[in-house]
């Protein structure tokens, strides 16, 4: 019987700003026997510990193609972000995990991809996108689609540009509110849907972002003529112990932190609280 | 197989027992209260005391628990799981407190298993005592979780007059009435016999104190309860969070460090399902912000068939606390009724 709640030792490695407010933590066990026994699929998650504060849950922002280090990416909105954003390069957290169901990667294999994200919904499905692209051969025509309220809000800027470059992943991204000096898309990101050749029955869209944009941009995309189980998103809830045990994420009789985070359109509508 | 004890010698046994860890039986305290603590000798033990208002929860799921020892030593940390491994037992509870703690047990047992709850449920020994009269709120007789127990007890006492009988429900429980050797006698027939009547006296004298759970389930289950009734129900509710203080099967739980300068005991903290930052998320975003969902939660979490199917138990033991304690009177019978009838009291 194992100690569930006894957390595995991690170092910050880098640190790398994203907005003002948000910043990937680039982590990395200290028992380099922990890293080689730690697989996750994208769409997991872990239970980060800041000592002295308690522990929170936080996707795993990178992808497992590429095992060295875990990355986080973390906006400053409460007591406990507060103080890891506090900690510098070599500081110590603590590291539950990986939790949660993920994304089911395989029975991607060969189809189209459609990403579709708001502001710091990112993350989760950035771990997918690099899994994807590391593996690009298996999978279809990528397409990402990337929105946040100003140019200064987007996340992973370095990256955006690859993507952009990329001949073999068609990215667009659009900002709510331009500022000086944005030359790109303004509006919402379902309103990017219409700059792109969509293919409903080869495709799976993954959609993550706020409420509202999910809300949006899953209508659009049945409008579209996507089924609702080929319609892919992460659910965010409240979570405290990240196995089923705590009772904050519970949707009716479903965890979201064991059954989820990730569900299709289908069984998000079937989750009733 | 069923024993015996004298009323008199049941002070000898509990010394022993008292030889091997640490006693818990409810005790008046000096304002007045009763509640379960820790005697330090058999004559401090009182058997005709009523029910602690609250439940032995606090030995296998202490409302401060403490899980995870953190240290830190320059820039390191160390963390240790703590153990709880303190052999204990549990004397004079009732049978909805039994039942209370093996629905907790089951749950922790569920994958993956915790450790740290079964650590002190596989220490703790539950010395019952059946209750021949029910209490006044009571309504165990609606959760099959009393007034006698046929399971779930380590040892149930029934009160003969001028002995116990004693049954015997676990190793557990066979181990601490070896432990009265010399003490304890084969029950007679006469003296099962007596306890079967008893059972049936205390099954009959349930008044009133009745609780539909069937009717409220199928409605729960399949969503037939209308927003405008939970809407009703919600608006007596004063939000105290007293009804999962004091439920002998409420467990939900939050996680905080506590302490400072490098040395913390990360703690396991009952929460309470019904105030608002209990599903608060750090985005601002609250999916139960209304008190009527809140309530609708606890209530789908308790009496659910999708839980029933789990748990195998609806979440009560009939023990009525909560109606001793709801301020707002949106307790467990009260809601079940309304849901059952379609209608809250205005």
């Amino acid at each position: 019987m194992n100690d569930v709640f006894l957390p595995d030792i991690a170092r910050l490695a880098d640190l790398c700003d994203e907005t003002p407010d948000t910043r990937t933590f680039r982590l990395r066990f200290r028992d380099l026997g922990k890293g080689k026994d730690f697989h996750f699929l994208p769409g997991q998650f872990i239970e980060l510990s800041v000592f002295g504060y308690g522990e929170a849950p936080f996707c795993i922002a990178s992808s497992p193609t590429r095992p060295e280090a875990l990355e986080m990416t973390v906006r400053r909105t409460g007591q406990l972000t507060d103080a890891l954003h506090k900690l510098g390069e070599g500081d110590e957290v603590g590291v539950r995990g990986p939790f949660g169901n993920g994304f089911n990667v395989e029975a991607a294999r060969g189809k189209d991809l459609l990403f579709v994200a708001g502001g710091i919904g990112l993350p989760p499905l950035r771990s997918l996108i690099w899994n994807v692209l590391d593996e690009r051969s298996r999978f279809g025509q990528v397409t990402v689609l990337y929105g946040a309220r100003t140019p200064a809000d987007l996340v992973y800027k370095r990256e955006l540009e690859e993507w952009a470059k990329r001949s073999d992943v068609e990215f667009h991204v659009t900002v709510d509110s331009a500022q000086p000096g944005w030359t790109g898309s303004v509006g919402v990101v379902p309103s990017l849907f219409k700059k792109v050749a969509l293919h409903p029955e080869t495709s799976l869209a993954y959609v993550c972002g706020p409420p509202i944009m999910i809300k949006i941009a899953v209508q659009d995309l049945v409008g579209l003529g996507f089924k609702e189980e080929n319609i892919i998103s992460t659910l965010e809830r409240m979570m405290q112990c990240g196995i089923g045990k705590c009772n904050h994420c519970a949707i009716g009789h479903h965890y979201v932190c064991r059954d989820g985070p990730v569900f299709n359109c289908g069984q998000i509508k079937e989750l009733v609280d | 197989m069923a024993f015996a004890i004298e009323k008199n010698a049941v002070s000898g046994w509990l010394e022993r027992l008292l030889q091997l860890g640490e006693v818990i039986a409810p005790t008046r305290t000096p304002s007045g209260d009763v509640l379960f603590s820790n005697i330090r000798s058999a004559a401090e033990v009182t058997w005709d005391l009523p029910n602690p208002l609250h439940p032995p929860k606090e030995f296998v799921l202490p409302q401060t628990d403490p899980i995870v020892q953190i240290k830190r030593n320059g820039k390191q940390h160390e963390v240790e799981a703590i153990h709880d491994g303190r052999r204990r037992f549990l004397v004079n509870t009732r049978s909805c407190d039994v039942k209370g703690i093996a629905f907790l047990t089951r749950m922790h047992e569920m994958e993956p298993a915790d450790a740290s709850y079964l650590r002190r449920s596989n220490n703790l020994t539950l010395i019952s005592v059946a209750c021949t009269t029910p209490c006044p709120l009571g309504f165990c007789i609606c959760t099959d979780s009393g007034p006698f127990l046929s399971s779930s007890y380590d040892a149930q006492l029934t009160d003969l007059g001028q002995s116990y009988l004693v049954e015997v429900g676990s190793a557990k429980g066979e181990a601490t009435v070896a432990e009265g050797q010399g003490l304890f006698r084969k029950a007679t027939e006469t003296e099962v016999s007596q306890r079967r009547e008893l059972e049936e006296k205390a099954r009959q004298s349930f008044g009133d104190q009745t609780c539909h759970f069937a009717s409220a389930m199928r409605r729960i289950s399949t969503g037939r309860v209308q927003d405008p009734l939970w809407q009703k129900m919600s608006d007596w509710c004063l939000e105290c969070g007293g009804c999962n203080v004091v439920c002998p099967t409420c467990y939900c739980f939050s996680v905080k460090d506590l302490g400072r300068d490098g040395s913390w005991i990360r703690c396991r903290l009952r929460d309470s399902c019904q105030y608002a930052a209990f599903t608060l998320e750090a985005s601002g975003h609250n999916p139960r912000a209304q008190r009527k969902y809140r309530m609708k939660r606890r209530f789908f979490h308790k009496v659910s068939a999708q839980y029933y199917s789990r748990d195998g138990a609806v979440g009560c033991v009939g023990c009525g606390r909560c109606v001793q304690v709801c301020l707002g009177a949106t307790h467990m019978p009260a809601v079940v009724s309304a849901i059952r009838k379609g209608n809250w009291h205005e």
